[in-house]
């Protein structure tokens, strides 16, 4: 509405800014609006006849008093922030390796990095329980060589398998920003650093690094948000000790119906990676993020 | 270069040698990433040809039975069908709306920056939020759910954003001096648009239409949520595996992952052409 009264005040001439009318709208309907009511009904009560607009704070004083909440919470954070290092330690050599080809090697390492991640998520973490399983690739491997005499049975369903599932999923939100802020180092600074007399591990704490650091945020921040938002391969992977915040969440819908509660929780983690992202999102600009610092 | 500019501070061989083992060890660590993502793919393109009740090793003989079952079932190729159609379908509207958008982004209005949080906020919310969000928003406004009355607009508005970050940077770049030229040559504003500026956008509008296309297809979390008793492939695949581990999953997921490479990768080449042209 404001955008169609200012078009009309620059005259009859620009119309064009009118075109972002339909998307905005699209966006405050099936964006806006639903966390809105998500916000709302998180004061609602919920009870086995339905979910009524009474307002009340008991859904915040349920999470505040049972203990498990908080303790999944922070668990959830602690393995989010944990896949994000192991991500960024995984990755960062990765996008130093594809910024150092040359053209046509770089293009066919690139797809060989995208080409898992064109399959769905789901694929993607079940993957891993024939990697891990009792009978799977790694246990078989591992009797073969004589190491262990027995399958092991702690390779899955447990917090270790949330963390390897996660970072294979999401290791590419990490490398490809990394990669895009290398790729934009000017290469006359290096050849400069060097032969100003830097090594090679000089140059690279003090150059290349700090000059990458654009693509080492956006990638931590992407990586941090998609792992506190996981539900998928905590569901699969994890077994009780792996449990997330989305495996709390989930069940208030599809089990006990007890929406309003849901939707607390729901507000508290996007509370809590909104306030992640105020901290760390001041350092980057947030649609760098997404277009890759 | 590295030699020629290496002067005289450290001997000119041991320089290079360092630099030589340097790119060895890089190449012996990305040798071990592309495992890290290829093997766990690798054996389940083994498992799904493997002859076994079991899902793992060892190995008992190849077979196509499971992808003949998995063929052979029609909830399976239903679930195919719908993904492919919900893909194309929302893959069409949100590449318009974003091209839309990336059009009125060119100029200055009031709000911009607002809107550009409003277009990140699908992206951002958590994944598990944006599952039971619609849930809720299509619940309560007690709408059937299902393929084309909630999970429609529930993908269109996940893969709008991606739409519109992919398509932005390449209109956002486009030389202006040409439209000029046009509407000075007495070109009305949609002719300028049809003749001039769509034929140079238009390799990346397809590429972004793909790229919307395989998130669609593969959108799993806030598809669950609001699909009702219908599905979709990812769908399918998580209720065959909540149920019982059915010896041809491996096929399932083999399937569905064959699907979406195939169209990413046209896409990818159809980006690659079209950021070479325009």
């Amino acid at each position: 509405m404001i955008v169609a009264a200012t078009a009309k005040v620059a005259g009859r001439r620009d119309l064009r800014p009118l075109l972002v009318v339909p998307g905005a709208l699209w966006l405050l309907v099936f964006g806006v609006a639903p966390l809105v009511l998500l916000f709302a009904m998180s004061f609602w009560t919920s009870s086995i006849f339905g979910t009524t607009t009474d307002f009340t704070l008991d859904n915040y004083r349920v999470i505040a008093d049972d203990p498990v909440y908080v303790q999944v919470l922070l668990q959830t954070l602690r393995i989010a922030a944990t896949v994000t290092a192991l991500s960024l330690l995984a990755g960062y050599p990765m996008a130093y390796f594809l910024a150092s080809l040359g053209g046509g090697r770089r293009n066919f390492f690139l797809v060989l990095l995208f080409l898992p991640f064109w399959s769905s998520y789901v694929v993607r973490t079940f993957v891993w329980l024939p990697m891990l399983g009792r009978n799977g690739l790694v246990n078989t491997v591992l009797m073969e060589m004589g190491l262990i005499s027995q399958p092991l049975d702690w390779l899955l369903y447990n917090e270790g398998a949330t963390h390897i599932g996660l970072v294979y999923v999401y290791t590419l939100f990490m490398t490809l920003p990394i990669y895009l802020s290398l790729d934009r180092i000017d290469r006359k600074l290096i050849e400069a650093a060097a032969d100003l007399g830097a090594g090679p591990f000089r140059t690279f704490a003090r150059v290349t690094f700090p000059l990458s650091m654009p693509g080492v945020l956006s990638g931590c921040v992407m990586v941090f948000l998609l792992a506190c938002g996981a539900y998928v391969t905590p569901q699969l992977l994890g077994g009780t000790s792996g449990m997330m915040f989305g495996n709390v969440i989930a069940p208030q819908y599809t089990v006990t119906n007890n929406w309003a509660l849901g939707a607390a929780l729901s507000v508290i983690l996007v509370l809590v990676v909104f306030l992640c992202l105020v901290v760390f999102g001041r350092r980057v600009r947030l649609n760098d993020i997404f277009i890759g610092g | 270069m590295a030699a020629l500019a290496a002067g005289s501070s450290p001997p000119l061989d041991v320089r290079q040698r360092g630099e030589r083992a340097r790119r060895i060890l890089l190449w012996l660590y990305a040798g071990l990433f592309y495992c890290f993502l290829y093997l766990p793919i690798l054996l389940l393109v083994v498992l799904s040809f493997n002859d076994s009740q079991t899902i793992g090793l060892p190995l008992q003989g190849a077979t196509l039975r499971w992808y003949r079952e998995v063929l052979g079932s029609p909830e399976m190729m239903w679930s195919i069908a719908n993904s492919f159609m919900l893909g194309v379908v929302s893959a069409v509207i949100a590449t318009l709306l974003a091209l839309l958008m990336a059009l009125g982004f060119r100029q200055e209005f009031p709000l911009k920056a607002l809107l550009m949080k409003i277009i990140l906020l699908p992206i951002l919310i958590p994944g598990i939020v944006g599952g039971v969000i619609y849930l809720v928003f299509f619940g309560y406004g007690e709408m059937r759910f299902g393929v084309w009355s909630s999970a429609l607009p529930v993908h269109i508005t996940w893969v709008l954003p991606f739409a519109f970050l992919t398509l932005f940077p390449r209109i956002h770049g486009l030389d202006r001096s040409l439209e000029e030229a046009a509407a000075d040559l007495g070109a009305r504003p949609f002719t300028v648009f049809r003749r001039v500026v769509l034929p140079i956008i238009r390799p990346g509008v397809v590429a972004t239409a793909m790229f919307a296309f395989t998130l669609s297809f593969d959108e799993f979390i806030r598809t669950l949520f609001v699909i009702g008793n219908e599905r979709t492939a990812p769908v399918h695949l998580w209720t065959l595996l909540s149920d019982q581990m059915a010896p041809f999953l491996p096929a399932v997921g083999v399937l569905i992952t064959v699907i979406s490479m195939l169209v990413s990768f046209v896409g990818f080449a159809a980006s690659a052409r079209a950021s070479r042209t325009g």
